[in-house]
């Protein structure tokens, strides 16, 4: 065996078409790497201005400021998805979704859906980023370095002559073609260890992220075996592997993302922001015990402190109509939720017909750059101000003493890692 | 002529004998008409639920009851954003932008709720659509058509045969050229159906004409390039894989690394970092709520002389509405040239990356598609400025009615009880000042023109590829 693949690698030395190929995928594997690292450093150094610029701000708008409620109103804070360790291998998600946001304590509705996303065009066409060269490129790259193994030695009239003198066919053609496939995987992989070297991935998710790409080359190696046994022209074959492949990377993918969004309706998004922007501004003319009622069912714990007078304008009754606008949109934002989580499941379900969309999800969960990454994050600033809810609502409502010092404490975002 | 008749119908008798074309036909066919009706339906759903959203927002802004004028600054109102007639064959950036804002006072708001948001993650390549079946697909087609066109010939040795008999390579690729034209002419049917369509929507002619035209262009452009693989390659296999490398490269590899390319090149600034680095500028400014700001001293000095008064009581209008309107106009001056800056960076990085179109026809002929149906990003920019230009009238609008129409002494009294309160409030006929918005794509002309140096680009490439055709026909030996 050892022999027969040595001998293989000396023919494929030697065939430019095959060595075009290989060198083809290096290249961009190396083009989609070094863009994935330019990218994910561009988004820590804004991050990290962002972090700076956010302190500075929020220091000056508390400087000014002599009670609780001025303090949460005036004061924003900085919330945001770092990009993984591996995320300059798939871009995924955060290119048309917002990993970024400055919220304060109104109604949160009106805030986390506010989108602070890249040039439209981008994510529209998308980017070279490398889960895509595994998922889509790399495969097209296989069929064109494998379709005319057997077929090219019909067309030269060995191909009798070779499987005759051949002691079996698993000898002849299983050296040949691995030691193509060995050959793109070794040259796909080789710039993401490198990268993943560079940006400190672990060892763990290179490995499987390895696993991957060559779990999905050895996939489309059978695809490409069973139908290079049809006794047909290379033309012909070679058509039918891209008919294959335009079946397997884009009609099915198509065809279910269309039907999961016809069979799991989203509710329209508008609808979360009027029922949040109607119920706060009704508040104003209601009579105040309206919006305190329901306030303090939720927050038993300040009841003794629930009494506002119908004249004049008080922090607690407008910071408590602020969560009655979210708790109105509550249901709609659940709803909104559970529908995007459903979509991504069978999603995730469907992948499994597609492997060019089974390689990308996989890489972009790797990556935490998936629906599921983008949802926990906005998870987590809904839980970071449920934090500065719980941060001034005792100071707020007890009508504590304004303490400057107090405000060191107040909770600051972490992402989390 | 009547010879190259012969050959293209020779040529089309060929096809139609062999499975392998009429199985790949038949697909990008049935891929066509179901996206088509599929993106019909949809775009024409959301255009008529937007228009309706839109006056519906309307009609509740007028509803509203008599209140104190800034009570409805706050309360705001909604922009929307139709698609246009073209975007059921072209719906371009707004699946990925948001198609509503929330305009309110002090505030420019991101448009929200884009479909991507909530949409079912399955690669790339899984937001089909009539324009990137076309863009796509068609150009696979025609590769997998044409891709011997010319070589059959000299393989089964017809072409000396043919060239004996005096034919010249010229009248043989002419020939070929025109049985690929023929295909690209029925595939153009279902793009002319939905043109015409989108006439009946109100669409330009000129616009409806013109995609067409470019689409028309960009699919003989690869099949001129197929041809010239087809004669001045010797082998099927060769041909086949030269061309699937072109449409890789053209289709799949070129658009992503320009869009990389431009994101490195150009470092536009979020709204979140630009507006960290307004927020230093607009502390300078005052806060628009609190009248007593010393920002507004000299302001106030200047009202206070032209009203010939001592006090801000004496002024015969309100002077806390004239703070909010001043700081209104300030602020939005400052917000304004922010998101301008915002706006030019992005489309600089979109210019770049239509640059890329010289290396590869599809950018060329997706970002001449995008132009024209009114679906770009610039035509997203518009709507944000028009939806700005709309908020900054309609709070102007209310601050003059606190201006003329509200008493001070009533408004500085407003929170003092049930009575002060009702007294503090302005007549629901004020808020006639709201404009009514319909956003409407750019006219057929700018769209025209905006698009002019992509389709100069596509022109530029069927020259060329058609050049290489006339040269290697020239050429052609046995």
């Amino acid at each position: 065996m050892i022999r027969s693949i040595t001998r293989e690698a000396r023919f494929l030395a030697r065939d430019r078409g095959a060595l075009f190929w290989l060198a083809l995928a290096f290249l961009l594997s190396i083009v989609a790497v070094s863009f994935g690292i330019a990218e994910v450093r561009e988004q820590r150094e804004t991050i990290a201005t962002l972090i700076e610029e956010d302190a500075a701000d929020r220091a000056n708008a508390l400087a000014g400021h002599e009670d609780w409620g001025s303090a949460a109103y005036y004061a924003f804070h900085l919330t945001y998805a770092p990009p993984s360790q591996f995320a300059f291998a798939a871009l995924g998600q955060r290119d048309s979704k917002s990993w970024k946001h400055r919220v304060r304590m109104l109604a949160l509705e009106g805030q986390i859906n506010e989108a602070d996303t890249r040039n439209a065009d981008f994510g529209l066409v998308g980017r070279f980023d490398f889960a895509f060269l595994a998922a889509s490129v790399a495969p097209l790259l296989l069929i064109l370095l494998l379709y005319d193994l057997r077929a090219s030695e019909r067309m030269m009239r060995r191909h009798d002559l070779l499987v005759a003198t051949a002691g079996s066919k698993g000898s002849l053609w299983l050296p040949r073609a691995l030691v193509r496939v060995a050959a793109l995987a070794l040259l796909l992989l080789l710039p993401l260890w490198l990268g993943a070297f560079v940006e400190g991935a672990g060892f763990g998710m290179t490995l499987q992220a390895s696993a991957i790409v060559i779990g999905s080359l050895l996939i489309w190696w059978l695809i490409i075996e069973l139908v290079g046994r049809i006794d047909a022209s290379p033309s012909v074959l070679l058509t039918s592997l891209v008919g294959v492949w335009l079946a397997l990377a884009i009609v099915i993918p198509a065809i279910s993302k269309a039907s999961i969004e016809a069979a799991n309706p989203v509710p329209d998004g508008g609808e979360i922001l009027l029922l949040q922007r109607e119920t706060v501004n009704d508040a104003w003319d209601l009579p105040k015990v309206a919006t305190m009622e329901p306030f303090v069912e939720r927050h038993p714990e300040y009841g003794d402190h629930a009494e506002i007078g119908e004249m004049g304008f008080e922090w607690k009754w407008y910071y408590a109509f602020q969560q009655a606008g979210d708790q109105a949109a509550e249901p709609l934002v659940q709803q909104y939720r559970a529908a995007r989580l459903q979509r991504d499941q069978d999603a995730a379900l469907a992948s499994l017909l597609s492997p060019p969309s089974l390689v990308e999800r996989s890489f972009e969960r790797l990556a935490d750059t998936d629906t599921l990454s983008m949802i926990a994050y906005e998870d987590s600033v809904r839980a970071y101000h449920g934090e500065l809810r719980a941060f001034y609502y005792p100071l707020m409502f007890p009508e504590e003493p304004f303490d400057r010092e107090l405000l060191e404490a107040l909770p600051a975002y972490s992402p989390k890692r | 002529m009547s010879l190259c008749w012969r050959i293209a119908r020779e040529e089309w008798r060929l096809w139609l004998r062999s499975r392998v074309v009429i199985f790949a036909a038949l697909i990008v066919a049935v891929l066509i008409a179901a996206t088509s009706v599929l993106t019909v339906n949809r775009v024409s759903a959301e255009q008529s639920q937007r228009v309706e959203q839109q006056s519906a927002a309307e009609e509740t802004f007028f509803a509203q009851p008599d209140r104190h004028p800034h009570r409805m600054v706050h309360y705001g109102h909604y922009a929307f954003r139709p698609p246009p007639p073209l975007a059921v064959f072209e719906p371009g950036v707004d699946a990925v932008t948001g198609q509503s804002i929330f305009l309110e006072g002090h505030r420019q708001n991101t448009a929200m709720f884009a479909d991507t948001k909530a949409a079912a993650d399955l690669g790339g390549f899984a937001a089909l659509t009539p324009a990137n079946l076309y863009q796509l697909l068609m150009p696979l087609l025609l590769i997998v058509l044409g891709h011997a066109m010319f070589l059959r010939e000299r393989e089964s040795g017809t072409l000396a045969v043919l060239l004996a008999q005096g034919l010249s390579g010229t009248q043989l690729a002419a020939g070929k050229a025109l049985a690929l034209i023929a295909v690209i002419a029925i595939f153009m049917l279902p793009l002319v159906f939905i043109a015409a369509f989108s006439v009946t929507l109100g669409e330009s002619a000129i616009a409806a004409a013109s995609i067409v035209a470019g689409y028309f262009v960009y699919l003989c452009i690869w099949g001129a390039l197929v041809l010239a693989a087809s004669i001045l390659l010797t082998q099927r296999a060769v041909s086949l894989g030269a061309l699937i490398f072109v449409w890789l490269f053209a289709a799949l590899i070129v658009p992503r690394f320009a869009i990389d390319a431009s994101s490195a090149a150009i470092d536009a600034p979020g709204k979140i970092e630009s507006d960290l680095a307004m927020l230093a500028e607009q502390r300078k400014l005052g806060d628009g709520h609190n009248a007593a700001d010393p920002a507004f001293v000299l302001l106030q000095k200047q009202v206070l002389e032209q009203y010939d008064a001592e006090t801000i009581e004496e002024l015969p209008i309100n002077w806390r509405g004239v703070v909010a309107s001043y700081s209104e106009a300030e602020l939005t001056d400052l917000l304004n040239s922010y998101a301008e800056e915002r706006m030019e960076l992005e489309a600089s990085q979109s210019n770049m990356f239509n640059l890329f179109g010289i290396a590869s026809p599809t950018i060329a002929i997706s970002s001449a598609s995008r132009t024209l149906a009114g679906t770009d990003l610039a035509t997203h920019h518009r709507f944000l400025r028009e939806a700005e230009q709309l908020r900054f009238d309609f709070v102007q609008g209310l601050n003059q009615a606190h201006i003329d129409e509200l008493d001070y002494t009533l408004d500085i009294n407003r929170n003092n009880g049930e009575a002060a309160g009702q007294a503090a409030r302005v007549n629901a006929k004020a808020w006639r000042v709201l404009d009514e918005f319909r956003f409407e794509a750019d006219s057929a002309g700018d769209r025209l023109q905006r698009a002019t140096s992509s389709l100069f680009i596509l022109l530029g490439w069927l020259v060329i590829a058609s050049g290489v055709v006339i040269l290697a026909a020239r050429k052609v030996r046995v």
